[in-house]
Order: C-alpha cells, then structure tokens, then sequence
C-alpha cells in the first residue's frame, strides 16, 4: 500500500523512529537479541528504508536507516519492563502484516502506541507458582505433606514478590527479600520435621526465582553471535542468583538450620 | 508398565510448572496449552532417555532439541516466536536441586571451615548445574542455528 520507491528525509526520520519503537518494546519485553534485530530490520525495510542497522547493547539501541546514500541513525534507552511475551508476540505480528503490505508506517506506528501489557490475575498467578514449585518437590521425590509445605512457601513468597514488583524496588533486593520469606516459611518444616525429607521443600520452594529466560537468552544469543549481550544477560542472572543465595541463608541463618547439602 | 506409570507421573508434574513460568512470562492465553504440552513432552522424554542410561546432561540436550522442533513447527503454525513455547517448555528441566546443593555447600564451607567432602558436593554440583544449563539453551537454540542459519523463522 505505503511501498514507496522514493523516501523523503521527513518519512525516512519516521520510518527509522518505528523501527526503533519496536526494537525497543522487544528488548524491555524480553525477547533475544537475534529477534530484536531481524524484526527492526524487516520492519525497516518492509516500510520503504534500504537497509537497517541496529547496534544492540544491554541498555541501549542505536538504529541506523539508509536511503540512497542518506544516513539516519537514533538512540533510544531501554529500561527493563519485564518478560511479556504477548507484548513480543504483537510486535512480530505488527511486523509480518508491515511486511505484507498490509500496514502504512503511519498506521504501524499508532498500532505499537496501543499496545498494551497483558498481566495475568494477581491471584491466579500466585497460585499457579505455588502449585508449580510444588511439582517440582513432588518430582524431587517429596510426599504429599512436602508438597504441601512447597506450596504454602512459594505462593507465600510469590506474593511478596509481586507486592515488591509493583513498588518497583530493585529486583536484586526483591529476589532476596522473597527468597529470605519463602525460605523462614519452608524451614518450619524442617524444624517440625513435616513429610518424608523436609529439605526438599526448602530447595523446591525457592525454584520460583530462578531467572531461566534471562539464563536460556544469554546462551542463545551467545551462540548466535551477540556475545556482550550473552555476557551481559548471563551476569545480570547471576547477580539474581547470588541475591536469591543472600535470601536463602538469611534465613537459614535466623532459623538455625544446617541445611541438607552434606 | 511401570516406566509408562512413571513417565505419565512424571509428564503431568513437569506441565505444571511450564504453565505457572509461562503465565509470569505472560505467555498469551491461547498458547499456554502448547507450553503444558512441550514442558510435559521435553520432561518426559528426558526421563525416559535417562532410563535408558544417558547422563542427564545429554538428556537435556536432546529433550530441548525435541523441543526445538517441536516449537518450530507451531511456531510457523502460529506465526509466534519460538521462546514463548520454548522457554516456558524448558523451565521444568532447569537443575534448581543442584544449583541449591551447589550454593548451600559453599556457605557451609565458609561457616565451618574446608572439608574434601563438601568439596566434592560443591564441585559436583556445581558442575552439574552448569552442564544441564548449558545443554537446555543450546538445545533450544539448535533449530535455528542448524536450519534456519539467520533467517527468520517466521
């Protein structure tokens, strides 16, 4: 429909200002750094530009568009908004129809503006975590009582999570802190000896905090040749880790628990 | 009988949990079946390959290439990005028993001085969890570094 052989620089600024609207709700969403770079340069292209290129870094895109030897290039900031991964979904859906001539970049750009994160029911995600980490405890090889145990902390702990999420406190501080909370809870039942091996919930409880999309990113992106984002995605799970660990043996501490590992 | 017993047991345990992550991940509603039906199939499928005397680390790799496929295909079907199944499909999968032995073994090895045995657990532990990680996201990546080699998959 929009398909001009021909860009001025005002439409060419436009174009290079969507392509970037849309990395950056990649990035702040989630999505691996191979994603975020095919879907601004088919995006780019699909509206008229002659080539894209994007610079991906942990904080920041740097996008460039070319038109017969004119250059335009813009920097936006990524600020982390938390995985979405219907917000991703939408993006690449609004860069396929782009891409099928079905879209003009005026109504690409007030498509993106409308998105809108999804979130599921508070309540209903706390229940589901807790249920999930106690799968985990059952698949661990723990009874019914454990099972119980696992549920309570987590779901526990993933409240509290959710309450610090929506405060907007430092995710190291918040891992921590629910770390700490769902460990007190699940050390009772060591402390009470409750179901056949106690500690299994208290390994189990905390598995809700395990920063596998970041850990799963950082490999693929390091395999597809984003090495300082796989760097930079692998250190920002391992700090997570080791705050997780601050919570873990706060707790252990104050309790007064050994811990089973030896 | 009792390895079909085991592995029916052991793939409803791991859909769970694949569709509790993906609702934190916000996964859209309509695909969250898909993530129930990948965790339970890359779960069970590690478990019955493990069965067969495969070291875990290799079973991970071939259940998250399975998964791979497997979320290429609705991928296309779809057209939705592969990580939204695959990711959620994988989570089940990732060593949370042996990265808290790993971690547990290092405090109590500051708290109550060097011994060979906790040593041993860290050491192994630790290397356990570091292979299985690394195996579930290059399996999941294969598919497109072996197929689609760059192009988009969808």
């Amino acid at each position: 429909m929009s398909y001009q052989r021909c860009l001025t620089k005002q439409q060419q600024t436009e174009i290079t200002r969507i392509a970037i609207k849309a990395g950056q709700l990649l990035q702040q969403h989630g999505a691996e750094s191979r994603l975020i770079e095919q879907t601004t340069v088919r995006l780019g292209t699909a509206l008229g530009a002659q080539s894209i290129e994007l610079a991906v870094s942990a904080d920041a895109l740097v996008l460039t568009s070319l038109f017969e030897g004119r250059c335009i290039t813009t920097t936006r900031k990524v600020y982390d908004r938390g995985i979405n991964m219907q917000m991703v979904c939408d993006v690449l859906r609004i860069c396929v129809m782009a891409e099928k001539q079905l879209l003009s970049a005026t109504e690409v750009n007030r498509k993106l503006d409308k998105l809108q994160p999804m979130k599921y029911n508070r309540w209903l995600v706390v229940f589901m975590i807790g249920l999930s980490c106690a799968s985990f405890s059952h698949l661990f090889g723990g009874d019914w009582l454990v099972f119980g145990v696992t549920f309570v902390a987590s779901a526990a702990a993933m409240f509290v999570r959710q309450e610090l999420a929506h405060r907007h406190h430092n995710p190291f501080i918040n891992f921590a802190i629910t770390a700490f909370i769902a460990t007190l809870i699940s050390s009772l039942g060591v402390i009470y000896q409750i179901g056949n091996r106690p500690d299994l919930a208290m390994a189990a409880c905390v598995l809700l905090l395990v920063p596998g999309f970041p850990l799963i990113n950082a490999v693929s992106d390091m395999v597809k040749g984003h090495i300082n984002m796989g760097i930079a995605r692998w250190t920002a799970a391992t700090l997570l880790t080791f705050s997780v660990a601050a919570g873990i043996f706060a707790a252990m501490g104050l309790m007064n628990i050994a811990g089973g590992a030896a | 009988m009792d390895l079909i017993l085991l592995l029916l047991d052991d793939m409803f345990w791991a859909a769970i949990p694949a569709v509790g992550f993906a609702m934190v991940f916000n996964v859209p509603q309509k695909m969250l079946v898909y993530c129930a039906v990948g965790g339970a199939i890359g779960h069970g499928f590690r478990t019955l390959t493990m069965q067969f005397g495969l070291p875990i680390e290799w079973a991970s790799l071939v259940a998250t290439t399975l998964i791979g496929f497997i979320g290429l295909y609705w991928s296309r079907k779809h057209l939705i990005p592969r990580p939204v199944f695959t990711v959620a499909a994988a989570i089940p999968m990732i060593p949370g028993s042996y990265a808290f032995a790993t971690m547990l073994g290092l405090v109590e090895m500051n708290a109550g001085g060097f011994t060979y045995h906790l040593f041993q657990t860290v050491i192994e532990n630790g290397l356990k969890t570091l292979f299985i990680l690394l195996a579930l996201s290059f399996g999941l990546a294969i598919p497109s570094i072996l197929i689609y080699r760059g192009r988009p998959i969808v």
